[in-house]
């Protein structure tokens, strides 16, 4: 471990994190924007739900570097391949957490809702989506933590991210440069999960004093990041 | 007013839950929908605002079919409780209970103002009012789930086994309020339990059903328990039903005795003076605030210096009293039967003794009351009492 490189090349660092976050942060986003509509469809019309999770799950059994590659011809090498990849990722983490979300939502409730006079587009976005926040948001967290970690493999088709450390440390036989795009990739993942977990409880008020989960799907979500 | 007509509710695997059904809510009464469960007492109930559609049959609220009515803005004109309250946990308490005004398009401020006022009207502080519904008991939450169900002043409330998951005393505590601010608010309210007491204490009128979506009796709850239609009846309102129905009886108009009643400075002789000139044996010791201290046999005092004074003999206690303003002749029965002198013990308000009446003198009473009701028709048939083999033989 040299850590005079890390001063010396702390710019490109800085550079690399800021890629590499937006390649992380976009696909889970655009993937919560798709998922929602899907999501609440599937918790509407039941027979709905089976095909739409068959169909994520399978994306998400594809490599992330076999997916890069499948969609070259389609996007080339370009950001916009990587972010494509990752948001069809992201979904089998997101949709599965919109209907539980949704379908967590007390039936009393419900049925309250309804009685007092929600017609069912009112009573989904003033009822059923603010109560299924937070199960939404433990989805976008492991989404954006799983997309930060597979963002780095984008360096494989020359997309430029933190993995850029990984390969250059490996070519040059530098193995600073390896631990530094490690540690920073952790960092980053840390930070946009502390950012979500702010956002949350500024979004349920309603749960403060309350127990949660708040334990960090950090553990979880690392751990697809292993694969190619 | 509302009414139902020839309404069934058939479900698509050929269950009938209600069947055939005709009755009528008259306008600021309390209908109780009682009856064991699956009998379809919750279906009638939900097919008033819509939650289930009849499959034959019209319902008119105020004359009008609800089926011509949206459902959502029919349902903004009836209160609706439930069991579960069915809150919404991320809204606070004030704005659980604002939920119809602000459906109706009220200004925030003023469904907030509105929400305070009912906290105060169901009995809430109205400090409670920024705290979520998770932060209350189970008896404020129903406090709340009432308050909101009132809050846009509907005509109608329904209540779908409201105090059910409530322990007994909040539950209790809760059917004296509902019965309280029925007498301030007169709305037509329809409410459904399997707790045939509950509809004794709270309903105008009762409607009990059979198994089957087929009503046994619609009747006034005196009416029930003092005529029952037939066996299916008389074993559901139970076997006590005769000691039940002294619930409708008030107190106030029993005949008190003011002997032997002394005060804990009296002297023994002096007690036994009025023990005597009454003919009785048991005397009610009060203290100086005149609450009941207790009875002393006079048996007791003979054998006592004449001028002992009472508060150094020790007294048995008293069981309970009944408060003569508030209480009805069930109470006072229950007060003479835990009494050991069998003498039930009238209190005013303030708990000091109004003056009491032995077993004898009560069943008396009873019987008196029991002929001017039937005289005036609010209840009670002169028929021969129902015989119940079914229960006797327990």
């Amino acid at each position: 471990m040299i850590w005079s490189w890390i001063p010396g090349n702390g710019a490109m660092i800085w550079h690399l994190i800021w890629e590499n976050a937006y390649l992380g942060v976009v696909p889970a986003l655009i993937g919560l924007a798709i998922s929602l509509p899907l999501g609440i469809a599937a918790a509407r019309w039941r027979w709905f739900y089976p095909p739409v999770l068959t169909a994520v799950n399978v994306i998400y059994g594809i490599p992330g570097l076999a997916l890069f590659i499948a969609l070259i011809p389609a996007l080339g090498l370009t950001d916009t391949n990587v972010i494509v990849a990752l948001t069809l990722f992201s979904l089998c983490v997101i949709v599965p957490n919109v209907v539980g979300g949704l379908r967590a939502v007390p039936e009393p409730v419900r049925q309250a809702a309804t009685a007092m006079g929600y017609g069912a587009v009112r009573r989904l976005v003033q009822v059923e989506l603010p109560l299924a926040i937070p199960v939404i948001i433990a989805g976008l967290r492991v989404a954006v933590v799983s997309s930060i970690s597979l963002a780095s493999v984008g360096q494989l088709i020359g997309v430029s991210s933190l993995g850029y450390l990984f390969i250059d440390g490996l070519q040059r036989d530098f193995p600073t440069e390896i631990y530094v795009g490690l540690a920073a990739i952790i960092l980053l993942a840390l930070a946009c999960d502390l950012v979500l977990v702010g956002i949350r409880r500024a979004l349920t008020p309603w749960l403060r004093g309350q127990r949660q989960a708040t334990r960090s799907v950090l553990v979880r979500a690392l751990a697809p990041a292993g694969r190619p | 007013m509302i009414t139902f007509q020839h309404v069934t509710k058939r479900y698509p695997d050929g269950t009938v839950a209600v069947d055939a059904l005709d009755l009528e809510v008259p306008t600021g009464k309390t209908m109780v929908l009682v009856g064991p469960s699956g009998c379809g007492k919750t279906t009638t109930l939900r097919m008033i605002n819509r939650l289930v559609e009849p499959t034959e049959g019209r319902i008119l609220l105020g004359g009008q079919d609800v089926q011509q009515v949206n459902p959502a803005q029919l349902r903004r004109r009836i209160g609706y409780v439930i069991q579960q309250t069915g809150l919404f946990p991320h809204r606070t308490v004030e704005d659980n209970i604002a939920t119809v005004p602000l459906l109706n398009g009220w200004r925030r401020a003023k469904a907030r103002a509105r929400a305070r006022d009912l906290l105060s009207l169901v009995g809430l502080d109205p400090a409670l009012a920024r705290r979520y519904p998770h932060q209350l008991s189970g008896g404020q939450q129903q406090r709340v789930g009432v308050a909101r169900a009132l809050a846009a002043d509907p005509p109608v409330l329904l209540m779908d086994e409201p105090f059910s998951a409530v322990d007994p005393l909040v539950r209790s505590t809760l059917q004296d309020e509902l019965v309280r601010l029925q007498t301030e608010l007169r709305k037509t309210v329809v409410l459904v339990t399997h707790d045939i007491e509950e509809a004794i204490k709270v309903g105008d009128l009762v409607a009990l059903y059979r198994p089957e979506g087929r009503l046994a009796q619609v009747d006034s709850p005196q009416r029930l328990l003092g005529a029952p239609a037939d066996s299916y009846v008389s074993d559901f309102v139970g076997f006590d039903r005769g000691i039940r129905r002294l619930s409708f009886f008030r107190a106030t108009g029993l005949n008190l005795r003011t002997e032997p009643i002394a005060g804990q400075d009296s002297t023994a002789a002096e007690a036994l003076g009025a023990a005597r000139r009454s003919g009785e044996q048991w005397i009610l010791v009060t203290g100086q605030d005149r609450k009941p201290r207790g009875w002393v046999p006079a048996g007791r005092l003979e054998s006592l210096p004449g001028d002992t004074p009472l508060g150094g003999v020790p007294a048995d206690g008293f069981g309970h009293t009944f408060t003569v303003d508030a209480d009805s002749l069930r109470a006072a029965l229950d007060a003479a039967v835990l009494s050991p002198a069998g003498h039930a013990v009238g209190v005013d308000g303030d708990g000091r003794v109004v003056g009491m009446l032995s077993y004898d003198e009560l069943r008396a009473a009873i019987q008196a009351a029991d002929s001017a009701a039937t005289a005036d028709g609010s209840g009670w048939e002169p028929s021969a009492p129902q015989p119940e083999p079914e229960r006797a033989a327990q």
